[in-house]
Order: C-alpha cells, then structure tokens, then sequence
C-alpha cells in the first residue's frame, strides 16, 4: 500500500510540473519551422503533402534508419524463433479451431480492395496524405488477412528475407544518388529548379521501394509468430 | 571529402547487409577488407579535419541547417570514432575462426558499428534519439545472442528498463521544438546563449538527462548492466561495457554543451549521483563471486569515477575525466576478453574454483596481471593518470578526496581477491588453438602500457591539453598506491574471504523489475526537486 | 499568437494534460506490475501517450492538414508528425520484439511474472 502512495506522489509531482510549463508554453511557441514549409516546401521539394517532403527529403536520413530499424527487427525475431535442440520439450499452441465460413467469405472479397488501397496509398504518397510506410502497413494488413483465409498456408521466410534486404540497398543507393547530380547525399536527385513532375519521379520511386520494404518486414514478422505458436 | 563522415556511417552498415544476403564462408575477410577501408577513411578525415575548419559540419541534403539533419565532428568525437573503430577491429579479430562465418552475428556487429559511429557524429536531436533506440534494439539481440534462458530474461530486462527511458527522452525534445521551433544542435546552443530562465527549460533538461543516465548506467538506474553482462558472450560484454554505455557518457556531455548558454549548476548534482554510483558498484563488486559479474559491477563503479571527473566545472578534471574514459575501454575489454578466455577453458564462472593459470596459461595471465594493475592505478599504466589527475583536482576539498580514496581500495580488494586465480598448480592443459584472441588481449594490453607512459603527446593531439603542469608520477602518488594495496589486502584477508553475513545479504539483493522502474521514477522526481526548485 | 492558446479555451489546453496523464499511467502499471506481458503493455501505452502529446501539442483550431491545395493558408505544423511516424514505426518494432522475447522466456522458465523469472539461478529447460 505504502509504494502505491509513493508513486502516486511521484507522478503527481511530475504531472505538477508539466502543467506548469504547459501554461508558459502559450508565450513561448515558436513556429519558425511551420513558416517555413508553408512557405518553401512545395516548390522545392516537388510534393504538395509536405509531411512527405520531410519524410523523403529534408530528413531522409532519418528515414534510412527507420527502415533499418524494420530490417534488424525483423532478424532479429527470426533469429530468435529459431528453435534449438534444448526445446524440443516445449509444448506449443496448437491452432486446430477452423475459421468461420463467413469470415473466410467477407474476407475474399476485402482481400483485393485492400491490397488495391495499399497500393493506392503508397503512390499518391506526394499527393494526399499517405506514403511509403503507412501504405507498406496496409498492404501487409491485406496480405494477412490470407492467414484467415487459409490456416495453413505455407510461406518461404528465407526468400521473403533476402528480398527485403535486397530493396534496402536500392534504397540507399536511390537516396545516395543525389551525391552525382547535386554534390550531397541523401536528397532529390533531380535538380533543385527542376519541375514538380520531375521530383515527383523520384518521390514516387522512394515510396514504392520504402512500401514494398515495409510489406515485407511486417508480413515476416507475423509469420514468424504463427510459427511460433504452431 | 567532407563526405566522408556519411561514409563512415555507411560502409558498415551496407557491408553487413551483404554479409547476410551471401553465405560464403570467407565472408568475414570482406569484413576485415571494410574495417580496414573504415580505418584508412578516419585517418585521412583527421588529417583533412584539424587543418580545415569547414569540414567540420555537413548538412545532408543542402538545406537550411535548422531544416535538415546536420553531422557535425570536434576532437572529442574523433577521439572517441578512433577508440570505437579500434575496438571493432579487437572484437572482429577475437571472433574471428578462419573459414567458418557467423554471419548473423557478424551481421548485427556491423550494423551496430555503423549505428555507433552516427550516434557519435549526430548533430540533431532526434536523429541522436532514432540511433539510440537502434542501437537499445541490437544490443538487446546480441544479448539474446545465445538463446539460453538466462540470455532472454536479461534481454527483455534490459530492454524494458530501456525503452521508456528512450520515451522521457523524447519528451524533454518535445518541449525543445515547440519552444525553439528547431531540433539542431548548433541553433540550439546559439539560442540558449540568451535565453531566459524558465521552468520549460529545466524541465526538458531534467528529462533529457534522465533518459542518457539509464543508457550510462548511473547511480539509482544501473541494474540492468550486471544482468547484462553476466550472460553476454564475452566480446559482447567488452563491446558493452567498453564502448556502448561510454556513448552514453558522450551524451551527457554533449547535451551538457548544448544547455551551456543556459547556466544551469549540475556539477554539484552529477558528482553526488557519480561518487554513489561508484562506491555502491564497489559494494556490490566486493560481494560477488562470479567473475564476470565482478566485472560487470567494476564497470558501474568506473563509470561513476568517470562521473565524478566529468561532472566539474574545471576543465583539467573534466580531461581527466574523458582520459578516465579511453583508459577504461581499453583495460575493461582487456579484462573481459581474458576472462573470456579463461571461463571457456576452466568451464566454470566462480572465482573460488578457478586455480592455476599462470601455469596453465602464462600469456594470458601475463596480460590479465597488466589489465588489473591499470584497473587499480598502477603507476605506469594508464589507470594512474587518469586517477591521479582526477585525485588532484578535488585535493583540497576532503570528502570528495576521501570518496575517491574509499573506492580505488575498494577495487584494489577486489582485484587481490580476483588474482587468486593465478596461483596454485596446473589443472588443465591448454593447447594454444586460437592465437588471434591472445594477439587482441596483446593490443589492448599494449594500448594500456603506452597510454601509461606517453599519455602526455596523445592528450595534446587530441584535446589540446597539456597536462605536464599536473606532477602526475610524483612520489607521493606513487606511495598512496602502495598503501591502497596493502590497505586491500589486509581489508580483503580479514574481512571478505570470510564471507560474513553483511557480504551475503548484500549478493543475494536483487533488484526487481518494478523496484527498477520506481527507482528511475524517484531520480526523475529528485532531479526535478534540485533543478527547478532550488 | 494570441488566439492559439488560451487557458480559456478549455478544449485546446485540456488536450496535452490529459495526453501527458495517459503516459503516467503508463509509467504507473510498469512500476506495479507483476507480469512481463503487462509491462509490455504499458510501455505501449506510454509510447502511445508520448505520440499524442507531441502531436497535441502543435494542435489549434483553425489549422489545416499540411496538404497545399488552393485557399490554404495556416496549417499544423507537418515536423511532428513527420517525427512521429518514425516513432510508431519504432515502438511497433520494439513491442515485436519484446513479445518474441516474452514467448522464449516462457518456453524456459514456464512462467511469465518477474519474480520468479529473476529468481531463478540456472535453469535447465
């Protein structure tokens, strides 16, 4: 009882003091950033979502390494699943009740909208509010949902691997092109004057390999839970 | 050529991905080629570096610096790239079986050096927070690596003693951008340099700080590094130890660069939490009995001393610190390598069963006997300096001179308990089958021996500090660590090797996951008391 | 500035203090709890409060999507959220992992609270 009364306190004390900066936070509030993306965003990257335009070209850097993080997650749970000669006494969940048939049903016919909006999503990235990584999510969504359809349905892990790794080189060297045509790493490699057309090539490039690599990822995760609990 | 930082980052990463997509079992040789590519590219940046002062920064991507990411490099952070792609090169050389591969290992290896080597040269604050949980998540693996039972628990310990620290670190640069509209490193400190005092501020400094002190293992939030490195493999725990909660070490400085302008007096503060951190490691360090745990807590004891030097307002204290840093890397990694070694030969953990290595393995006893005389401050090796100078700047100001002393007896204690190991007959016999780990305890022991001696050149190409006004190898030190020894000698006979009660209970407490999180949550809440209220 | 924030405006000053009360309760359930999978829930629940808060934060009436089509003229600022799906990417990623790890832990140990996996000395499976 004594350690619930502490950390009450603890987080009140807490909670207390970020009420107050909330309060000189109305004084305080700089938008120097919004101004500038209001101002320059568009026509200097190309794209009118500029969410985006952060996203792929004045912070691709960061984006790099997010589908990096994927890469090691998705590696790193493999390497772990793995099952050594010391559990063999383990007793897995076995997956043995059948999926209702109006499921299986409703699920067929989401299957090709889903997987059409996820491909929606990831190209018209630039354009209205998406990309590559929220659209990569909804196609992995769809391509789960054939795990309702058919429980057991038998997947290649090992090639699904090599091929995500594979378009996370293509990433980087799509990212690293700009080093020949602009002088620096890790933007459009277009010029800086070019049309909006133009950006849009390279922009809509980027969301379908950073869309495709997510996919993968997420799709190889789920299937190395599945086999887990098989 | 100013590119060449990107590439630093990059090489590492990409050669990792290919050594996982080809399974050849030469592959660890295109290892070596890169590292060796890394290498020559620090060197001729360095060159380039100090003569020019524009190669400093780099924008990637052109833009306006308070728009995009920014790397930016100083003498500190080329020091520390040099001893990170040196300590690679150790763990790649003691891992290394000719013609057999572990590419997955190697795989995360490298990454992680790529990680590492950005993390240093970062200059925006959220690039600094998406390296740091990249680099939380690979070690949690490589901690796994094993796929024991021990390995998944301290894994998913440390990764959940982790990760919310990640978040409150996240938080304190919240209140940064909607305060200063940027997250650049160089804008901010130029912003903080007239800034007014508000609670805003001290908040986000309060929280960023409590999120690098669990990566640095400091005073209230260290237990999750003995669990860690007890069930490591040993090049892990060297690589950990070594170099990975140094960067956390590196952070604090950085972030305390950046609140500068802003004036706040931590010093008082971060010596009470490093003299804590460092006499509780050497409580706990005393009491154990396995020998990597042993070192484990000797890590936490040195990172506190580290602490207790970096945290002064005086700039030779503050070098003296940073030295303290580079000497541990190098005399740690030494001690767990061999330690490495001698477990997978003897097969056991615990000190009172290991006898008989100097006849058993007169080289790496020779080796391990240099890493424990730095650890303790021997004079000629590098431990002296470092102590020494750090000794010398709190001389006049006794408690903290006498917290200092308490904690070098403490680790000369431990370590006569620990070279117990060397004595008694032969047990085993030992064909020397790997001559590769023994050549990378050589280079660390080296590192050691010369830093001991010639540290006067390295500290002044590096830092610009000259530290000969400092009489460092006086009599007087060198008298103090021969009654250190014999203090801990008498201190160990009479008072550890019988194993009381007090030493017991003191092993046996656990910290529990709960109590862990509490504790990080009351030093939150005492930072916030100290800093905003007084 | 002036009529961003208001204290008076209750909906807009409301958001961040209810946001920053769900990432305590998220640091109160990992602070009391017993199971690993709980912890593993409540670092969600934080790192899902901490991502509303920086989006709330940026938040005022009047602001469009950062979407530039004709007649647009103040919007959100388009950083945080730019930021922030690199942070949901992350904490999925983490979550991921801890739950595999959790499931390997239960394999050796046979159970899943803390006490009695880090109490345990060493453990055959």
């Amino acid at each position: 009882m004594s350690r619930q009364i502490l950390l009450i306190v603890l987080l009140g004390v807490i909670f207390g003091v970020f009420t107050v900066s909330i309060l000189e936070l109305e004084e305080l509030y700089n938008s120097f950033g919004k101004e500038y993306f209001l101002e320059y965003g568009a026509q200097q990257t190309g794209s009118n979502n500029l969410v985006t335009a952060i996203l792929l070209d004045y912070r691709l850097f960061d984006s790099l390494f997010e589908a990096g993080i994927l890469l090691i997650a998705v590696s790193g749970v493999i390497w772990i699943s793995k099952h050594d000669i010391e559990e063999k006494n383990a007793k897995f969940m076995i997956d043995k009740y059948k999926t209702p048939d109006l499921f299986v049903t409703f699920s067929r016919l989401v299957y090709p909208l889903m997987l059409t909006f996820g491909f929606y999503v990831v190209i018209n990235g630039h354009l209205s509010p998406g990309g590559g990584f929220q659209g990569g999510t909804i196609v992995a969504t769809a391509i789960l949902i054939l795990y309702y359809i058919d429980a057991d349905k038998e997947t290649n892990i090992g090639l699904i691997v090599t091929v995500e790794k594979v378009v996370y080189l293509l990433v980087i060297l799509v990212a690293s092109l700009s080093i020949f045509t602009r002088g620096t790493f890790f933007t459009n490699f277009f010029e800086l004057g070019a049309s909006a057309d133009q950006k849009a090539i390279y922009l809509v490039l980027l969301n379908v390999l950073i869309g495709i690599k997510v996919a993968l990822g997420l799709w190889t995760i789920f299937t190395a839970f599945l086999k887990e609990g098989r | 050529m100013i590119n060449i930082s990107v590439l630093l980052i990059f090489i590492p990463v990409v050669v990792s991905i290919l050594i996982y997509l080809f399974k050849w079992k030469h592959m660890n040789l295109i290892a070596f080629a890169s590292q060796l590519l890394i290498t020559i590219l620090a060197v001729i940046y360095y060159n380039e570096f100090s003569a020019n002062f524009e190669m400093t920064h780099i924008v990637l991507g052109g833009w306006d610096e308070r728009i995009g990411i920014s790397l930016a490099n100083d003498n500190l952070s080329m020091s520390f790239i040099f001893l990170s792609i040196f300590s690679w090169w150790m763990v790649m050389l003691y891992t290394f079986k000719w013609g057999k591969t572990e590419h997955t290992f190697l795989f995360f290896l490298m990454f992680l050096q790529g990680v590492f080597l950005g993390l240093l040269q970062s200059n925006d604050l959220f690039n600094l927070f998406v390296f740091l949980e990249l680099a939380t998540i690979i070690v949690a693996i490589l901690i796994a690596y094993k796929k024991k039972g021990e390995s998944f628990r301290s894994a998913i310990y440390y990764l959940m003693l982790n990760v919310p620290a990640m978040l409150i670190f996240l938080t304190g640069i919240i209140f940064v951008y909607y305060t200063y509209g940027s997250i650049n490193i160089f804008a901010l400190t130029e912003e903080f340099r007239d800034v007014d005092d508000t609670i805003i501020l001290r908040f986000s400094y309060v929280l960023m700080m409590a999120g690098i002190s669990v990566k640095a293992a400091l005073f209230p939030v260290f237990s999750w590094l003995p669990k860690a490195h007890g069930v490591a493999q040993s090049p892990i725990s060297a690589l950990l130890s070594g170099l990975i909660v140094k960067g956390g070490v590196y952070l604090f400085f950085r972030m305390n660069f950046l609140y500068e302008g802003a004036g706040f007096a931590y010093s008082d503060f971060f010596f009470f939490i490093g003299a804590m951190t460092a006499l509780v490691g050497v409580m706990f360090a005393l009491s154990q009995k396995d020998m990597k745990q042993i070192l484990a807590f000797h890590t936490v004891s040195q990172v506190g001393i580290i602490m207790m030097g970096v945290s002064s307002a005086d700039e030779e204290i503050f070098f003296g610190g940073i030295l303290h840093t580079f000497n541990h890397a190098l005399f740690k990694s030494l001690l767990f390598l061999g330690a490495g070694i001698i477990i997978s030969v003897y097969r056991t953990k615990k000190v009172s069963e290991i006898r008989g290595v100097m006849k058993t393995m007169p080289v790496v006893s020779v080796l391990m006997i240099v890493g424990m005389l730095s650890i303790t401050g021997a004079p000629f090796f590098n431990g002296f300096i470092s102590k020494s100078i750090i000794m010398y700047g709190f001389a006049d100001q006794g408690v903290r001179y006498w917290a200092l002393y308490i904690v070098n007896i403490g680790t000369a204690t431990s370590f006569v308990k620990m070279s117990q190991i060397f004595f008694g007959p032969k047990t085993l016999s030992y064909p020397l089958k790997n001559k590769a780990q023994n050549i990378t305890l050589m280079f660390f022991a080296l590192g050691c021996v010369m830093l001991g001696n010639f540290y006067i050149p390295f500290t002044e190409g590096f830092f610009g500090i000259p530290f000969d006004d400092i009489t460092v190898a006086s009599l007087s030190n060198i008298f103090d660590y021969f009654l250190t020894l014999s203090i801990a000698f008498v201190f160990y006979k009479f008072v550890i090797a019988k194993d009381y009660l007090p030493v017991r209970t003191v092993r046996n407490t656990q910290i529990s996951f709960e109590n862990g999180n509490l504790l990080f949550l009351i030093y939150i809440v005492a930072m916030l008391m100290y800093f905003i209220i007084i | 500035m002036d009529d961003i924030y208001g204290i008076f405006k209750g909906g807009t000053l409301m958001n961040p203090i209810l946001t920053f009360l769900v990432v305590l309760i998220g640091f109160y359930g990992l602070s009391s709890s017993d199971n690993i999978i709980k912890s593993v829930f409540s670092v969600t629940i934080i790192e899902s409060g901490v991502i509303l808060l920086f989006l709330n934060l940026g938040n005022f009436e009047g602001g469009a999507i950062p979407i530039l089509s004709e007649g647009v003229t103040s919007i959100v600022d388009p950083l945080p959220q730019a930021l922030m799906i690199t942070t949901i990417v992350i904490g999925s990623t983490v979550t991921a992992l801890s739950l595999m790890l959790c499931i390997k832990v239960f394999h050796h140990y046979g159970s899943v609270e803390w006490k009695e996996v880090l109490s345990r000395e060493d453990v055959k499976s």
